[in-house]
């Protein structure tokens, strides 16, 4: 029963990570229409820039794993002002900025490629906690603690901001209809560059932590996310970041107990079922409104 | 009679030419030129330590064969295509190699689902390919086929008896990349070779080679109760089992495979990797032969690190080719580089002191068993006190 409850953490630990992936691609998507392909490469980026503040500036670990968020963060806003905001401007649909996102990935993928040598890399032991705790027999390292508790508070923030601020009332708004938006006061391009930086920033705090608890801080580090997190936003629904988070941790915990007791080989193959039924059956996934209709 | 005399000076010219058509070649050896290798890297994806090690390899040995004039005012020329690792890409690589007449040989792989991929390719085509790094069984086909990756199954297996014959374990787990043929192939032998040893079998945990979260497969193993964890995994895959077996508390023995060997794994894995028993094919500081110490330091005069197996696979890959071209007379084709590759059995060049090939297969003898040090060094492995 032990070995139940300790994958248990596990999968919750893992789908934390899809989670905060998914609710910053769940973002950009509900409030600024863009299917993102370029987001994956926001958590590789955060992660990169976390471990260079670690390993050659040697930053502690908070002050390390900021400095990575807030590189993401402002990545994000800078690929949403340069190549999102033209289009945005003449009106172009979503095509244009999938299209015009799968070429930002591609840059963004190649230069992280070359700031990491094409080489897998690691925060170096020392530069992050790594006490173990243990509840009763079952271990439980303190980077799955913090992982479990980022994604929490960052899940409730980002609620209570988009449901029960004005800020939130703005961004629901220009995600609905820019111009009914300005008509009603809101500034849309204010709401947009900073919806851009959280989104960039929390799929940052994703690639920082997993960067750390999976050893691997390369430019591939966002394309796992990247597919997991989308997963996690379809299954969950688009509009609501709760949906997303329950779903991140549902398919990171159906994986780890996928490998346990059937087969790891099984594992991709039943997330991609799941994430397959729910764009047939429920394509507004567990928790999207009814009347959504971005797509 | 007196037609024949008139004739005569004709046929003997005629012969003459023909003659001096057919047998300079032979008086002159190979035709100068520059031969090119269609390369197909790996410097980039999952296993991208590794194949840069290959490739740096290789780069070196193209520049010794030339300053050493070993093929004479010949020269290789090494034509890179990076594949990633991907097999489509590998495929679509080899097709354009196939179709340069300009390149006499190939060179590829690390994985061996990717070199199986290739070989129906290269078959068909008729063009001679030599693996660097793939390990399966079968590869090599010669003709057209060859491998120079020196074998790492047996010597697996020497190194779990050698550690298991210190550490007399009772149980033992085996984390194995189950969508990698070669590593199955590998762990098969050692796993009963442990067993007639009376070491029983804990499990098999089953681990994906792009698979980046180790936790709850390390969790598994644990939980397995083994006295030692055999890791049978690709670079990467092996790294993240290792860190994450060590990052959940599990302090007992650990054999890894000799994808732990090249010194990136040691600055990415730091202490985690030290004291971890592995073999290798080459080591840059133990056992090494006059000419292997001369490619220790040219190799580190030209990239500021020490070779590891993989870049002396690249090298010797080669240098294979060169030996090849150098027993051509007249302009080499790919046919008769072939022709020439199958009847090669030693080698003129050899950084392992006893290299050999076989069935088109290169081999060598002893197993070397290492561990990387505090600081950083490949040492001697010895048992625990």
């Amino acid at each position: 029963m032990d070995l139940f409850f300790e994958q248990l953490i596990n999968g919750v630990a893992l789908g934390s990570l899809y989670a905060l992936f998914g609710l910053g691609f769940g973002i950009v998507f509900a409030t600024l229409g863009i299917l993102n392909a370029a987001q994956g490469t926001y958590a590789s980026w955060a992660a990169i820039v976390a471990l260079a503040a670690a390993d050659q500036y040697k930053l502690p670990f908070i002050p390390a794993l900021l400095t990575g968020v807030v590189a993401a963060g402002v990545i994000a806003l800078l690929v949403d002002q340069v190549a999102f905001q033209p289009l945005r401007r003449r009106g172009k649909d979503m095509l244009g900025a999938l299209i015009t996102s799968i070429a930002c990935w591609i840059i963004l993928d190649s230069l992280a490629g070359t700031a990491t040598g094409h080489n897998s890399l690691s925060f170096p032991r020392g530069t992050y906690p790594s006490t173990m705790y243990h509840l009763g027999t079952i271990p439980l390292p303190v980077m799955q603690i913090i992982t479990i508790a980022a994604m929490v508070a960052v899940t409730v923030g980002l609620h209570v901001l988009i449901r029960h601020s004005r800020f939130g009332a703005a961004m629901r708004a220009v995600g609905w209809d820019q111009t009914a938006a300005s008509l009603g006061g809101v500034n849309p391009r204010y709401v947009v560059i900073i919806t851009a930086f959280i989104a960039g920033s929390t799929s940052g705090l994703a690639g920082v932590l997993g960067g750390i608890t999976t050893h691997n801080v390369s430019f591939m580090l966002g394309e796992g996310l990247m597919l997991k997190g989308f997963a996690a936003v379809v299954v969950g629904g688009y509009d609501d970041v709760r949906g997303t988070a329950l779903a991140g941790v549902a398919l990171g915990v159906l994986e780890v107990m996928t490998s346990q007791y059937l087969s790891s080989g099984l594992r991709d193959g039943i997330t991609y079922a799941l994430l397959l039924g729910f764009l047939l059956l429920r394509p507004r996934g567990l928790f999207g409104s009814l009347t959504y209709s971005r797509a | 009679m007196g037609n024949s005399v008139r004739l005569g000076p004709w046929v003997f010219a005629t012969l003459a030419a023909f003659a001096f058509q057919t047998t300079p070649a032979l008086a002159q050896g190979l035709t100068p030129g520059e031969y090119k290798i269609g390369f197909i890297t790996e410097n980039t994806g999952p296993i991208a330590q590794a194949g840069q090690s290959f490739w740096a390899g290789a780069q070196l040995a193209v520049e010794d064969i030339k300053s050493s004039k070993y093929i004479g005012a010949s020269s290789i020329v090494l034509e890179p295509k990076e594949s990633g690792s991907d097999a489509a890409r590998s495929i679509q690589a080899m097709n354009q190699f196939i179709a340069d007449r300009s390149v006499i040989a190939t060179a590829c792989c690390i994985l061996s689902p990717v070199a199986g991929s290739l070989k129906p390719v290269v078959l068909a085509a008729k063009v001679p390919l030599v693996i660097y790094g793939a390990t399966a069984a079968g590869l090599p086909q010669p003709p057209w086929i060859y491998s120079m990756t020196i074998l790492p199954g047996p010597k697996d297996t020497a190194t779990a008896l050698l550690v298991s014959d210190a550490i007399k374990p009772k149980t033992a787990a085996y984390i194995l990349a189950a969508d990698n043929d070669a590593f199955k192939g590998r762990m098969a032998p050692t796993q009963k070779a442990l067993e007639a040893k009376g070491i029983a079998t804990a499990g098999v945990v089953s681990v994906l080679t792009k698979d980046t979260d180790f936790t709850a497969a390390a969790t598994q193993a644990m939980g397995l109760k083994p006295d030692v964890v055999l890791v049978y995994a690709t670079q990467q895959a092996a790294a993240g089992a290792i860190s994450a077996l060590r990052d959940r508390g599990f302090t007992k023995t650990i054999i890894g495979n000799d994808v732990l060997g090249p010194e990136a794994i040691y600055k990415k894995m730091g202490a985690t990797v030290v004291g971890i028993p592995f073999p290798v094919g080459f080591s840059d500081t133990i056992g090494v032969s006059a000419q292997g110490k001369s490619f220790v330091n040219a190799y580190k005069a030209k990239f500021n690190v020490s070779p590891d197996s993989y870049s002396a696979q690249g090298y010797q890959m080669v240098w294979f080719v060169a030996q090849g071209l150098k027993s051509i007379s007249g302009t080499p084709t790919r046919e008769s580089l072939s022709a020439a590759l199958e009847k090669l059995e030693k080698f003129d060049h050899n950084v392992y002191g006893g290299e050999f090939m076989k069935d088109g297969q290169a081999q060598t003898t002893g197993t070397i068993v290492v561990n990387w040090s505090a600081d950083g060094k490949l040492v001697p492995w010895t048992a625990p006190k």
